[in-house]
C-alpha cells in the first residue's frame, strides 16, 4: 500500500512501524541506552524504538527531545524515521540536528492504516510512504 | 527562507564549520516550520549537560562524542547582543552524597560550566531562570529551552520564544538569530482552547492541577482560561510546568494575567469559541487522583520545589519545619538555583531547614536522578509525572503543608 504525504525532514529510510495515536516525550520518557519507552500507562510502554518508524500523533513536553534523539542515537537506539500526524517543532528539530527522516499530513489516517510491526519505508524526499502489512504468525 | 548576505556568508562557513552547522540547524528548522527569515534574538537559556545523567550506561564514545560538540559550542562567545542563562545541570556542585556525583560526572560538568562561563552564558543552572535574573521584557524574541520556563516566558511575561532544545539554543546564543516561525509571530498566539475555571484554585500546586488537566487537552495548542483570578508567581510557574508535562504547549492565556489577554476576546483575537471545557471541584480532585500510585502509607522521599523554588516557597517550607525534626527515614529536598538558596542563606531559612534534616539541593534536577526512592512525595505535577516513568518509586502528589507533614512523620496522612 503506498500513502501520500508531506516531507517534513527530508531522507529516506524504511524500517518495522511502532503504532500509537499518542503523545511521547524524549526526555523522561524514554531510555535511550536501553532504546525503550518507559512512560508508565503509555500505551507503547516497553516498546522499542530501535530502527522502528515512529508512528505517532506527536511529541510532547520537554525540550529534551532533540538532546535524547542524539544520544539514542549514538547509541544507536533511534527510530530510523517519524510519521507524526502533528509536527512539534522539538521533534523536527531533534530529525534535522540528526538527520532522521520526518513525515506528515498522510492522505489517509495513518493510526487505523498503518500496524505496529508492518514494513514501512519512507520516502520524504518525494513524500510517499510504503506499508507492507505484517506476516500474519509475526508479533501475534 | 530569506537570508542576508551576512547568514548566507555564515552558512557557507565564513565564520568557521561549527557556526556554518549552527546556521544550518535554524535554517533547515526555520524552513520546515515555515519561518520566512530569521530574526533577532535578546535572550537564551540554554543547556549544557554531561550526557552521563541522560543516557546511564552510555558506551565512551557516545559520552565523548556529545561532549566534542559541546566543547566545540563554547569554544565560541555568545552574541553580545544577547542575554544567555544557562538551564540545570545534571549534578550538583555540592558536595552531597547522591548516586548522580559521580567524580567523572562532575568533572564533565565542572568542566562545561567553565567553558559556558568563559563563552558568555550566565551560569543560573535553573529551570526557573525568572526567579533569578532572566526576566525578559514583554515582545523580547527570546530561544529558551526548558518547556515549563517556554510556557511562563510566553504567558506571564509576554516575552516570546517556541519550545528550543540544545541545539537550537546554543546555535541561537552564538549567532543571534532565530528562525520567525510559530508564538514569535502574533497571529499563532491565539488561544485554540476555552477552559472555564469554576474551581477554587488556592495552592500553586491546584494550579499545577489545572495545567496538567489543560496540557492533555491542549497538545500542541493554546488554551485559555477563563474565570481563574490572577495566579500569583508561584502559581504560575505550576500553572506553566504542568502544562508543558502532559501536553507540548508553548504558551497559554490566563484571562486578566497573560498580558496580550485583558480579555477573553482578546485572548482569541476576537473569535471566542462558544463550546469550552469546563474545571471544577470534581476535575481537580480527578486530576490530583489521576497521578497517586500509592499503595502504602510509609514514605521515604520528598521533593519540592519543582520547578526551582522561588524564596517565598523556601520561607513557607522554613516556617513550617521550624523546630521539627524531618524523620529520619525520610530524605526531604527543596529543589532551587543557587541565587535563590545564597537569599535563603542570607534570610535564615537555609539554616532552619537544615536544622530540621531537610537540604537545598541546587544546581540540578531531582527527576533526572536515580533516586533510591520507594515512595515520593512531591507538590510538582511534573515531578510527580515524570517520577513515575524515571524511577519505580510510587508517587504521591499534595500540596506543600502534608508534604512537609510527611516529612516530619514518614507517613502520609492521605490529606492531599
Amino acid at each position: 500500500m503506498e500513502i501520500k504525504g508531506r516531507g517534513v525532514v527530508k531522507g529516506c529510510a524504511a524500517g518495522e512501524a511502532l503504532v500509537a495515536d499518542a503523545t511521547l516525550s524524549f526526555w523522561g520518557e524514554i531510555d535511550a541506552v536501553t532504546g525503550k519507552i518507559i512512560a508508565v500507562g503509555h500505551p507503547l510502554e516497553g516498546e522499542s524504538l530501535r530502527d522502528r518508524v515512529l508512528v505517532i500523533r506527536s511529541t510532547k513536553g520537554s525540550s529534551g527531545t532533540p538532546m535524547m534523539l542524539n544520544l539514542a542515537q549514538l547509541e544507536g537506539n533511534a527510530p530510523v524515521a517519524f510519521v507524526n500526524a502533528e509536527v512539534d517543532g522539538l521533534a523536527a528539530l531533534g530529525c534535522i540536528v540528526n538527520q532522521i527522516p520526518m513525515m506528515t499530513d498522510l492522505e489517509r489516517d495513518p493510526f487505523t492504516s498503518i500496524t505496529t510491526g508492518d514494513h514501512v519505508e519512507v520516502d520524504a524526499d518525494r513524500g510517499v510512504l510504503r506499508v507492507a502489512r505484517k506476516e500474519k504468525s509475526n508479533r501475534d | 527562507m530569506e537570508l542576508n548576505e551576512e547568514q548566507r556568508g555564515i552558512l557557507e562557513g565564513s565564520r568557521g564549520p561549527y557556526l556554518a552547522k549552527c546556521m544550518r540547524w535554524l535554517v533547515e528548522w526555520g524552513e520546515v516550520m515555515g519561518a520566512e527569515r530569521l530574526i533577532g534574538v535578546d535572550n537564551t537559556h540554554a543547556l549544557l549537560p554531561v550526557p552521563n545523567q541522560m543516557a546511564r550506561g552510555a558506551s565512551a564514545e557516545t559520552i565523548e562524542k556529545y561532549m566534542e560538540d559541546l566543547r566545540e559550542a563554547c569554544a565560541h562567545k555568545t552574541a553580545p547582543s544577547c542575554y544567555c542563562t544557562l538551564h540545570v545541570a545534571f549534578v550538583t556542585f555540592d558536595e552531597v552524597d547522591v548516586a548522580e556525583n559521580e567524580p567523572e560526572a562532575l568533572r564533565m560538568q565542572k568542566e562545561l560550566a567553565d567553558m559556558g562561563a568563559e563563552a558568555g552564558f550566565i551560569p543560573t543552572f535553573t529551570c526557573a531562570p525568572y526567579l533569578v535574573g532572566n526576566v525578559p521584557l514583554i515582545g523580547e524574541i527570546c530561544a529558551w529551552t526548558e518547556s515549563s520556563a517556554v510556557v511562563y516566558a510566553n504567558t506571564i511575561l509576554g516575552a516570546r520564544t517556541t519550545r528550543h532544545g540544545t541545539e537550537s539554543a546554543i546555535a541561537a546564543s552564538l549567532l543571534g538569530w532565530v528562525p520567525e516561525f510559530g508564538v514569535l509571530l502574533d497571529e499563532n498566539r491565539k488561544g485554540s482552547l476555552r477552559i472555564e475555571v469554576t474551581a477554587e484554585l488556592d495552592h500553586p500546586t491546584d494550579w499545577g492541577a489545572l495545567g496538567y488537566f489543560a496540557g492533555k487537552l491542549a497538545g500542541l495548542g493554546i488554551p485559555v482560561f477563563n474565570g481563574a483570578r490572577r495566579p500569583s508567581q508561584d502559581e504560575a510557574k505550576q500553572l506553566c510546568a504542568a502544562l508543558a508535562t502532559s501536553g507540548g504547549v508553548t504558551m497559554a492565556h490566563v484571562v486578566g494575567a497573560t498580558p496580550e489577554a485583558p480579555t477573553l476576546e482578546a485572548a482569541f483575537q476576537g473569535e471566542v469559541p462558544e463550546t469550552s471545557e469546563l474545571f471544577d471541584e470534581e476535575k481537580l480532585r480527578a486530576t490530583y487522583a489521576s497521578l497517586q500510585n500509592y499503595t502504602g502509607d510509609e514514605i521515604d522521599t520528598v521533593i519540592l520545589g519543582c520547578p526551582h523554588a522561588s524564596i517565598r516557597e523556601i520561607a513557607e517550607i522554613a516556617a513550617l519545619l521550624k523546630g521539627q525534626k524531618v524523620s529520619q527515614s525520610v530524605r526531604l529536598w527543596i529543589n532551587a538555583a543557587r541565587g535563590t538558596k545564597g537569599n535563603a542563606e542570607a534570610m535564615g531559612y537555609a539554616q532552619t531547614i537544615a536544622e530540621a534534616g531537610g537540604f537545598i539541593l541546587c544546581d540540578t534536577c531531582p527527576t533526572n536522578m536515580r533516586i533510591p526512592a520507594k515512595r515520593i512525595v512531591t507538590h510538582g505535577f511534573k515531578q510527580a509525572h515524570y517520577a513515575r516513568g524515571m524511577s519505580d518509586a510510587e508517587v504521591i502528589i499534595a500540596k506543600t503543608e502534608p508534604c512537609i507533614e510527611a516529612a516530619i512523620t514518614g507517613k502520609w496522612s492521605g490529606n492531599e
